[in-house]
């Protein structure tokens, strides 16, 4: 892992309140798995003590340039989204273990609930180049909050399902896992927690990896910040995660990240 | 240019560090984590994660909340145990030209006891700090470094159980700081640090709960820094032993009006959270001070200020 300072090519707003944010960062961007993800300095001077965990969103052909995609909920993600191009930033990664796909898994099934996107277009490119098919059920509140389709890698089947009915199927991506669960050989799934909790509650003949968010200090492992207990013992969500088996994750004890944006924004 | 400091003249082993830069207990693990981030060897010392009898799992999630210059947290001596660490982390530490110190929190004198003796003679460990700030479970669960008899009674307890430097780490939660310094001393401490974090809580106006899992948590960050310094400066005026600056430094400045403030050494805990580098940084911000103003030895600096 490095800590980089990382030249912005670009940044726009995807999706109203959503940024892409493409960086040169071949030293991490290179050493990257999907599901892993950067610590990114926001603020200025002693504003922000922590660092954001973000996801790695994709990398570039070449390996030598790196995409974000996060939403704005508070203040570092304020300040990151006010960056522009030319600029740099101070990124730190690449941190955590990611997806792993099961050598024999032809059919990948990947559930986004809204900014949980954001890992899984990097998993489905690597899954697409290794010769896998990859269904994502891409999942939001709104159409307007849709992941757009321009921006999906060539070969990905997308099926889109928004709470409102206003593009797509009505529902939650959740709803639509009798429909996939026969055909996959494997799902993996990013959202918010509540998304987890269904899963978790769901019979699901399959393996199932989950992306879990905790607030985190270092994302090294060193501050014991971001420490839940699993079923498999007590694991450090930024080292031993974020990636984790949605059943060895104890659903009723975890937590979510507190919010604040009400006041901030 | 002479940066290094001895931090325990009168033990029979000393602490000699080539720097005066330490890093914080509980914000760089066990050392070997960001051994691939930054050369730690070119630190003054590193203090270890607090560390138990037992293993502990530690507080409920979230255990983190950023405040206004700061950030508190509610840990809860999440940590491996001390048979882990003799067995899986001093032997790396022996390789290493850093010295390593071992922070230690018991839940009863005789817990802290046992710590020393059980650390005593393990290669790679240079020293204890021994943190105070934690609930004296047998005495009703008041902290040990807020009553001046429990903290001198815990000092002297690890004192007869280990011969290395013993570093008491004061809390700033009590009303008369130097009172609980003096007696410390008194009772065999070789050094002070100081400070742990004053308390603080923080509430989710959306949920009206504390954030916290644990409720309240320890304040730490550039935001308890003035507390801090006053701490030490009004200790290093009254005890003779080396004093540790701790709370809020996150550049050679703050490093400086530490020492200024009669401070030997420094330790750098949250701003590494946010800068990896942090320590280095201080380290590198020291000697272009030194530099400038034409200081050959870093202790002409300690205590300038008073
Ligand atoms: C491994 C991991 C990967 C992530 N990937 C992405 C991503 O690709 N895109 C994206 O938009 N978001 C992602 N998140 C969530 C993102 O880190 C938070 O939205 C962000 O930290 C909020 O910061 P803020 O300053 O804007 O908000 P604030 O509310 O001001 O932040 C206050 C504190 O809470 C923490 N925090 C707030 N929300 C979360 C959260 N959901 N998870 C963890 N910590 C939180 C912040 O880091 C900070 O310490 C990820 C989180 C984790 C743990
Ligand atoms: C996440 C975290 C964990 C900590 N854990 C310990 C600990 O285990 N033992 C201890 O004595 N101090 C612990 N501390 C306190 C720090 O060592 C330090 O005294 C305090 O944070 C003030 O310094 P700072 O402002 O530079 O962080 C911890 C601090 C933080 C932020």
């Amino acid at each position: 892992m490095k800590q980089i300072r990382a030249q912005i090519i670009s940044s726009s707003e995807v999706i109203p309140g959503v940024y892409l944010l493409w960086a040169q960062a071949a030293e991490i961007a290179a050493l990257s798995q999907p599901g892993q993800f950067v610590m990114v300095r926001c603020g200025e001077g002693y504003d922000l003590m922590l660092r954001r965990p973000l996801s790695i969103h994709g990398i570039s052909q070449d390996g030598s340039k790196l995409a974000l995609l996060f939403a704005v909920v508070g203040w570092g993600t304020r300040w990151l989204s006010q960056r522009r191009q030319g600029e740099s930033i101070d990124l730190f990664g690449p941190l955590g273990r990611g997806f792993v796909i099961d050598p024999g898994s032809r059919n990948l099934l990947l559930l986004a609930g809204g900014i949980g996107i954001a890992p899984l277009i990097y998993l489905a490119e690597r899954a697409l180049a290794a010769g896998c098919s990859v269904r994502l059920a891409l999942g939001a509140e709104t159409a307007s909050q849709i992941y757009p389709r321009y921006l999906l890698p060539e070969g990905v089947e997308p099926v889109i399902v928004t709470a409102d009915g206003s593009v797509g199927e009505r529902g939650l991506v959740t709803d639509l896992l009798p429909r996939f669960i026969d055909w996959a050989d494997q799902i993996f799934a990013c959202g918010p927690i509540p998304m987890y909790r269904t899963m978790a509650a769901t019979e699901l003949a399959r393996p199932v990896q989950v992306l879990l968010e905790q607030v985190m200090g270092c994302g090294l492992g060193t501050c014991f910040g971001c420490r839940i207990e699993t079923r498999q013992g007590m694991k450090f969500v930024c080292k031993d995660g974020p990636v984790f088996e949605l059943r060895d994750v104890i659903w009723e004890e975890i937590k979510e990240p507190a919010s604040r944006e009400a006041v901030i924004l | 240019m002479d940066l290094s400091v001895q931090l325990a003249p009168n033990n029979k082993h000393g602490l000699l560090l080539s720097n005066p830069v330490i890093a914080a207990s509980g914000t760089f693990g066990y050392g070997t984590e960001h051994a691939q981030v930054i050369d730690i060897q070119r630190l003054g010392a590193i203090i270890c994660k607090g560390t138990t009898l037992n293993p502990r799992a530690g507080n409920p999630q979230p255990r983190l909340a950023e405040t206004a210059c700061g950030l508190l947290n509610s840990i809860g001596l999440d940590n491996i145990g001390v048979k882990a660490l003799i067995e899986d982390k001093a032997p790396i530490w022996c390789q290493w030209h850093v010295p390593v110190l071992v922070n230690i929190a018991g839940e009863s004198i005789e817990e802290y006891a046992v710590l020393a003796q059980m650390l005593e003679g393990v290669a790679g460990i240079s020293g204890i700090e021994v943190n105070i700030s934690c609930p004296n479970v047998t005495a009703g669960g008041m902290e040990f470094g807020v009553s001046a008899e429990a903290a001198a009674a815990v000092t002297a307890a690890v004192k007869r159980g280990n011969s290395l430097p013993i570093i008491v780490k004061l809390s700033p939660n009590v009303t008369d700081i130097v009172a609980i310094a003096r007696v410390v001393v008194n009772a065999g401490a070789d050094a002070l640090s100081l400070i742990n974090t004053p308390k603080g809580m923080a509430i989710d106006i959306t949920k009206r709960r504390p954030i916290l899992g644990g409720i309240s948590g320890g304040l730490s960050g550039p935001a308890i820094k003035p507390i801090a310094i006053y701490m030490v400066y009004q200790v290093a005026q009254e005890v003779a032993v080396p004093i540790i600056g701790c709370g809020g430094i996150a550049s050679a400045d703050d490093a400086l009006e530490f020492i200024m403030a009669g401070a030997s050494a420094v330790q750098v805990g949250t701003a590494i959270l946010g800068n990896p580098r942090a320590p280095l940084d201080v380290l590198e911000g020291l000697e272009c001070f030194m530099e400038r103003e034409g200081i050959g030895q870093l202790s002409q600096l300690i205590g300038a200020a008073t």
